[in-house]
Parts: structure tokens; sequence; C-alpha cells
């Protein structure tokens, strides 16, 4: 709760409270109250566009991550106790590598001399440009949060009963069937969890954007940023991100809601 | 209603054979029990015949058609778990109507039918509570109205009361055999559990290393088991090691260390070879004892004199370990009444009827296996 406390409460307080400040162009903020940053960010469409590519780019990586996660997960959850272990381990490795390394090593593969074009080229198929544009942003993003889907569905898969299945096929169930009226509903939660964990990330991703999409791709966080250290406008980076902590509280909290609907019965 | 042919079926696990060269037939309508300590196939058996699990040599047959390669949603079976895996998401109402969903039976029938079951099965007035919210005698209840509404060619049970207390589990094994009979379903019913095996099953199979060991009624079972092996896992039994000396249509005569035992067995004991007697320790009549300790045959009885070293006293029997001469130990249980506290000389008279002779290699000691 302290560690809470000093190191997630106070420090968005502290935003909180410069989100009302006054620009300063000698030091970081006047102590003047004003409603002035908010009516800039809330007016000024751009701000809008980017906060809906975010989003835009948070939704479609935990979606895809979840689509790619499923059957890692499900056949992890059904693997031998000693198999597991090392899946498991085979999945996380790669967070053993700093996000930034793992970004730099994408732009090895994906740049228009890398790997994977050298190869589309000996193919015929001809280079494609692989980053420094929202593909190389999809590339990252699903490839850093994969891990925590897959996490967050293996746990809950590992809670569904195999016998569950066997009843469900004895009742006349195809393999099809038992799948959507058995078990994906009851590795909901862990579909919940993994999306709302994969989105926020996804959200608040800034390595992987400006990395892999080279300022040729805005996300709410890089325009937080350069509000911040380029415009050096504290204020108004402090009420960019508050707006965006906003939101994206709303929309998962909304997203949860949906979900408890969905997952009614389940312990 | 099917009969099933299980025939000449093997099962391997890697280089574990589970199941071997199992061959079974169980007639419309008829309940068998397999029963076997666990690793004996029994469930493996069970689950080949439900689908989940291909056999690696044989058949499986329900009536004329051949189901060994059929999906098991294919297969029209009716199966309790023995953790009942009834859906947690789902309402007791939804668990059962589920098998008829997928048999696309449409919804006015379905909501008639499920009712019915429930009413059956006394479960009805729960069908809206989830399957947490109900207690363990109810959950199993509902496990068994999911597999019977479905109107199955037959029915497997998979040890369906292992999960329940000692008192519910007494009272299910009659309701299970009457929804049975009722029902008029073939079943299997699979059980570790010899006493479960005895109240419900038509026939007993009794498996042992993936091999049917023996199959008959209760009766049969109890009293003529096949071997030392299947004595010793039904019920308690006193096992006695000699040799044949005459065997007149069934009529044995056996020569032990401590003297002639007068028993049944099968024609194809000869004389001289090695046996095992088997005597049940409710067989033995029990009275005051003098004389020396020793082992005497009178006729068509056996009697033993020797005396009483424990006794335990169980309510309606009293158990009994009776020492005779030269460490041969028995255990008795008689009728609480009269009791022969420890020290007492006593005479124990056992009939040739109820002294049955297992053809096997003598097993160390000759002590009673419990």
């Amino acid at each position: 709760m302290v560690m809470l406390f000093f190191f997630f409460v106070l420090p968005y307080a502290n935003m909180l409270y410069i989100s009302f400040l006054t620009r300063a162009y000698d030091e970081p903020y006047y102590h003047v109250a004003t409603l002035a940053n908010y009516a800039n960010v809330l007016s000024d469409g751009f701000n809008w566009e980017i906060i809906g590519l975010t989003f835009w780019f948070a939704i479609v990586t935990a979606a895809a991550t979840l689509a790619l996660s499923y059957p890692v997960a499900y056949f992890m959850a059904r693997s031998s106790s000693k198999r597991k272990g090392i899946l498991l381990a085979l999945v996380l490795a790669p967070l053993l590598v700093g996000v930034v390394v793992r970004s730099y090593g994408w732009m090895i593969l994906l740049s228009d001399t890398g790997l994977v074009n050298q190869f589309l080229n000996w193919m015929g198929i001809g280079a494609r440009k692989l980053m420094y544009n929202q593909t190389g942003v999809w590339i990252g993003l699903i490839h850093v949060y994969m891990p925590f889907m897959v996490i967050s569905l293996m746990n809950a898969l590992s809670d569904v009963d195999p016998e569950l299945e066997k009843a469900s096929r004895s009742l006349g169930a195809s393999a099809w069937t038992t799948f959507w009226r058995v078990v994906w509903p009851l590795s909901l939660p862990g579909v919940a969890a993994g999306t709302v964990l994969v989105f926020v990330l996804s959200v608040s991703a800034y390595v992987i954007p400006s990395l892999l999409g080279g300022y040729n791709v805005l996300t709410a966080p890089l325009l937080i940023v350069q509000a911040v250290m380029d415009l050096f406008n504290w204020p108004l980076g402090s009420a960019l991100a508050m707006v965006l902590f906003a939101v994206t509280v709303g929309t998962i909290t909304l997203f949860n809601r949906i979900m408890s609907r969905a997952m009614k019965g389940i312990a | 209603m099917a009969s099933i042919h299980i025939e000449e079926v093997t099962k391997r696990f890697g280089a574990i054979t589970a199941v071997d060269r199992m061959r079974l037939d169980l007639q419309e309508g008829e309940l068998i029990a397999f029963l076997g300590p666990s690793g004996c196939g029994k469930t493996t058996t069970l689950r080949m015949v439900a689908g989940f699990e291909r056999p690696t040599a044989g058949a499986i047959r329900f009536g004329e058609q051949d189901v060994t390669n059929l999906a098991p949603e294919r297969r029209n079976v009716g199966m309790v778990f023995q953790n009942y895996a009834l859906f947690p998401h789902m309402t007791v109402t939804q668990n059962v109507a589920y098998g008829l969903q997928m048999r696309a039976v449409d919804a006015s029938e379905v909501t008639r039918r499920v009712e019915a079951m429930l009413a059956k099965v006394q479960l009805n007035g729960l069908g809206d509570r989830y399957t947490r919210q109900i207690s363990g005698g109810q959950q199993q209840r509902t496990a068994l109205a999911r597999a019977l509404v479905i109107n199955p060619s037959v029915l497997l049970l998979d040890e369906p009361l292992a999960n329940l207390d000692a008192k519910l589990r007494e009272e299910m094994r009659f309701y299970i055999r009457e929804l049975q009979r009722e029902f008029g379903i073939t079943t299997i019913y699979v059980t570790h559990d010899q006493s479960e095996a005895l109240v419900l099953a038509d026939r007993i199979a009794v498996m042992m290393d993936g091999e049917l060991h023996q199959l008959g009624a209760p009766k049969e079972i109890y009293e003529r088991p096949a071997s030392a092996r299947v004595a010793d896992f039904i019920g308690l039994a006193n096992l006695i090691a000699g040799q044949v000396t005459s065997n007149r249509d069934g009529a044995v005569t056996i020569a032990s260390q401590w003297g002639e035992i007068a028993a049944r067995g099968g024609s194809e004991l000869g004389a001289g070879k090695d046996v095992l007697v088997c005597v049940r320790p409710e067989a033995f009549t029990m009275s005051e004892g003098s004389g020396a300790p020793g082992l005497r045959r009178e006729g068509d009885f056996t009697v033993v004199t020797g005396q009483v070293r424990e006794l335990a006293y169980l309510g309606s029997i009293v158990d009994y370990q009776v020492e005779a001469a030269g460490g041969l130990s028995l255990r008795v249980q008689a009728v609480a009444g009269e009791e022969f506290p420890p020290g007492s000389p006593v005479e124990l008279r056992f009939p040739a009827h109820k002294t049955w002779v297992v053809g096997s290699k003598p097993v160390s000691g000759n002590g009673p296996s419990v």
C-alpha cells in the first residue's frame, strides 16, 4: 500500500495538480490555477485523433495477441507440468531482454535492407516498407505483449477441467461446439484479464511506437512526451496525460462491465 | 438400449499395457461392475467404451454397430464422471438441457423433458441454481439426470459415488440401481469398492493388471473366487496353503501342514496340485474349546482348536484373531453376543461348502489376508 501510494498515487496527484497550472517559459510552470490546458486539449480535434489512433492500436493489438495466444495457452494448459514449465520459460524468455533492445532487434529484421526484405527480394516479391510506419508498430506491439496474454489465458485455461470437455462430447457436442459452449466461456476471466492488460500496456507504449514508428506514427504517449520535452509545456502535457488516463479507465470500466455480464455464473 | 461387446480389446500407452485382450459381453439392460484396484485398467476400458480412448487392438460394438472408431459425440452414451464434470457456468437446468440441445430437440420439448427428469431425480425447484450452489448429493443427481435425459444407448458410471460421504453413498447405491432398472439401460459401473459392486451389479468383472480375472454374479465371485488375488480383493479371506490329495467332482481334500481340510473346488484341481484354501471370516462357527491346539477333519467339516489372541468389537459383529498350532492364524467374524476374551480356548468349525480352493502358487505366509 505504501509502495502504491509513493509510486502511483503521489505522482498522479502531482500530475493532476500541474495540469491545472499556467504555462511558463522561464520555469516549468507558474502557480496560477487555470482550466486553459484542459480547454486546449479537449477542443483540439488533433488530440482526439491521436487518442483514437492510440486506442485503435491497443484494441487491434489486444485482439491479435488474443487470437495468437489462445492456441498456445490451451496447448500449455493441457501439457504435463514438466512440459508446461519448459514452454512457460520459452514464452517468458523474450521478457528477459529489455523492450528497447527487442525493438532494435526488430529494426534489424524489418529495415529496408533488413533480413526480411532481403528474403522478400530473393523470393522475387520485392522489398516492402515494414517499419517507420504502422506495420512496424503492429509487429512490435503484438510481439512484445503476447507473453502477458499467454500467461493470463493459460492460468484461466488450466482451471478448466478437461473432464468438462469429455462430458460435453459424450453429450453429443462436437469438438468445435464444445469449445464455444464450454471452454471459451470458462476461459473468459483470463480473456478479460489478458485483454485489459495488453490494452493498457499498448495504450501507454512509448518505446515501440517511437522506434518502430520512427515518429511517422504519432500515438498519445509520444504526443505527451513531445508536449513536455519538446514544447516544454508541462501543464499541457499533464492535462493530456490526465485525459488519456480518464478515457482509458472509462474504456476499461465499460469493457469489464460487458465482460462480467458475459461471465455471469462463473465463480 | 443396446448390448455392449468388448472384443479382444487391448490398450497400450507407450510400453505400458493398460488393458490386455479384454473380452466381455453385456446383455441389454444388464449392469456390470468393473471392479479392481486402481491402475487395473477398468477406467481405461470405460473410456474406450465412451470413445475418449481408441483401443490399440480389438473392437467395441453396441449391439450390431461397431463403434470402435466412432467419436464420443456420435455414440449416444450417457456418462457420469467421478467428479461429475458439471458445467460450472450453467445452471442445473442448463446442464441437463445441454445434451438435448446438441440433439436439436426443439425448445418446448427440451423444457418438458428436463423438467420431467429433474422431478424424477428429486431436483425440482433447484433448476435455476448454479452447480456450485447445490450439495454433493444434488450434484451427483444432476450428473445422473444429465446422462439419462438423452435416452442413451448405454450408461457409463465412473466411480460415481467416490466423492460422497459414507451414509449418502449407501443411499445412492440403491437409488442408482432403481433408476437403472427403471430405465432398463445397459450399464457399466466402474468402482474399486467391492461392497458397491456386490450391491449394485448383475455381474461383476474383476480386473487386475489390465486383465479380466473373473466374471460372474456377485455371489459367485464372493463364494467361488477364481484366484487368491480375487479372494483377497473381494472381502476378507483366510488363505491356507496346502496340496490336493483327492478331488471327486469338486469335493476336494487338502493336505495342509496342520492337517486335512475338507473343501470344494473346480474339477481342474488334480491331486498333487499346490493350492490355497480360502475361508471367509464369517464361515466359522465358534464355540468354547478344549484340547491341544490343532486342525482336524470331521467328515464334511474341518475343526480348528486354538486361542483367541485379539478381538475387536464392531457393533453387530465381533472380529477375532485366533491362534492355532504352528503359526496358523485365522481371522474370524462372529455375531455379537457371547464374546470370547483374549486367551480363551476356542473351537472353530467350518463346512466344506464354505471352503473354496483356489489354484495358486503358495504365497508367503499363511496368515489371514485383510
